[in-house]
């Protein structure tokens, strides 16, 4: 019933961290590899930090501007993680 | 005609967020946006929306509908799981906003803040309260977001300012004072003010009090001797009249935790279970907090409809989670022997400042504090219900921690579980 497919998987991500401007747009996903497939983000929706114990997580929502992603970097492992795609046909 | 009306310069600012939790989801999920949707704390077929955005809420979609009717009005109506820790970050977010302006701000909730500005004129230089709410609405888009909008209300006390945030939603900013106090009461129904609900209305009803402008016009003692019979009737006179009485801090009486079950049940070992748990996060909670409790009261509503509950006030006080449960158990085994519990609950109460720091002289005491402290600490590391008590097992497979949906005071406790 939930409106998104759950991945959970490592992805490869190309990101941008940006020298100036506001807090949110700092550092923003650009790209991403996901089983072979280029994806172009377009949108940021949201950055917040959580946390898994002591580790700290920073949750990503971006949009290619069909489909949401929920991706989530790993600041202690240093790795990107895919956790959901929402995908536009849902809504 | 009405006395008494506060002539005082406007100086409290009210900011609500727009349906918080889904217009959140909406700013995270850009496919979402203009779309009905809502949030709920776990998805299920009967779960209710906690948070309708405001699409939804033009199709009569609102907070407390079930999803199979929420369906049913709109079959493309999306729901979504609370996210406490992105909730945060934007609760973060405004209070740090709300704080440029005055160090007098306080949240009334997750979604709503005021901001006093009286004696902060000099730091205004000149600049209208009007032009500060559109430049927090303006940083509010910047900083948290494009989608995410905010009601802005201003008069002279809490109160009128928040009836002012709601006069034109959503995103709207209005200006309550002595000037259009008339106006804004004649277009309103009773319950359309906060603390005037069903019962209420009914008792200013039978006063012949049956819209705003009359209850403004209604005298203080005839509020207070016979409508309310009691103080209250002297702060609905004062606070209509743009009064401040309701700026008061709320003292802390109760810590507690309640759970409505799927299926009503009378299984002994499950409840016990269920109860485990509710204690082991009312207990999290009295840390959290750090007071200590001597009361607890244990409850449940039955199947049959009936209520049952059973409460005692102890000597000495308690604070950890093995504590909290033996004495809820105490209660809850005198419950009707099998009576199919359909909600229940347990709270803390006489509450008293922590103690831990004082050393006891007993030895077991020492070391049921020292055990609590040590599974806190690993708890605090590796995330909540990491260590927990194997009575609460079944309890933990069930119960979801919930968005605290009035205070904000177990944001950060949430945070922990999420």
């Amino acid at each position: 019933m939930n409106p998104y497919e759950e991945i959970n998987e490592r992805v490869d991500i190309v990101t941008i961290y940006h020298a100036s401007g506001n807090e949110q747009h700092i550092c923003e996903p650009w790209k991403m590899r996901y089983r072979g497939q280029e994806v172009v983000f377009t949108v940021l929706g949201m950055r917040h930090p959580t946390e898994k114990g002591k580790r700290m997580i920073h949750a990503f929502n971006m949009s290619d501007g069909v489909n949401d992603y929920r991706i989530e970097f790993d600041a202690e492992r240093l790795t990107w993680t895919l956790v959901y795609i929402m995908g536009g046909e849902y809504v | 005609m009405y006395k008494d009306i506060n002539k005082e310069k406007p100086m409290i600012m009210f900011i609500d967020l727009n349906s918080a939790f889904a217009t959140a989801e909406q700013q995270a999920h850009p496919t979402l946006r203009g779309k009905p949707m809502g949030v709920t704390n776990r998805i299920s077929k009967e779960c209710c929306v906690i948070a309708a955005s405001y699409e939804a809420k033009a199709l009569g979609i609102k907070v407390g509908t079930r999803l199979s009717d929420a369906r049913a009005i709109c079959k493309d109506f999306v729901i979504l799981e609370t996210d406490a820790p992105k909730y945060h970050r934007v609760y973060q977010k405004l209070v740090a906003i709300m704080k440029d302006y005055s160090p007098k701000t306080r949240m009334k909730s997750i979604d709503e803040g005021i901001i006093d500005f009286h004696g902060m004129e000099p730091t205004l230089k000149g600049r209208s309260l009007v032009d500060i709410g559109y430049e927090i609405k303006q940083r509010v888009k910047d900083e948290i977001g494009d989608w995410m909008r905010i009601n802005v209300g201003i008069a002279p006390n809490i109160f009128l300012a928040k009836q002012a945030a709601g006069w034109h939603k959503p995103d709207g900013l209005d200006v309550i004072d002595h000037r259009n106090l008339h106006e804004y009461y004649q277009d309103k129904k009773l319950t359309d003010l906060t603390g005037i609900a069903e019962r209420n209305e009914a008792r200013l009803n039978s006063y012949g009090i049956m819209n705003p402008l009359q209850f403004l016009a209604a005298d203080e003692y005839m509020l207070k001797k016979r409508v309310f019979n009691s103080i209250t009737g002297t702060y609905w006179y004062r606070r209509l009249r743009g009064y401040e009485i309701d700026d008061v801090d709320t003292k802390l009486g109760m810590i507690g935790r309640q759970w409505v079950l799927r299926e009503p049940t009378h299984d002994d070992s499950l409840l016990r279970s269920y109860l485990s748990f509710l204690c082991e996060t009312s207990g999290m909670k009295i840390r959290f907090r750090n007071v200590e409790a001597r009361g607890v009261c244990v409850w449940a509503s039955l199947r049959n409809g009936e209520f049952w509950q059973s409460k005692r006030m102890h000597k000495s006080s308690f604070y950890t989670n093995q504590e909290v449960y033996r004495r809820a158990l105490e209660l809850f085994n005198q419950r009707p022997s099998g009576a199919d519990i359909q909600t229940m609950g347990i709270y803390c109460y006489g509450l008293e400042p922590s103690k831990k720091s004082q050393l006891s002289m007993f030895e077991d005491v020492a070391k049921a504090g020292d055990l609590t402290r040590a599974v806190d600490e690993i708890n605090d590391f590796y995330g909540a219900f990491t260590v927990y008590s194997a009575n609460t097992m079944a309890g933990k497979k069930v119960i979801k921690q919930k968005i605290p949906f009035g205070g904000t005071e177990y944001f950060e406790l949430l945070l922990k579980t999420a």
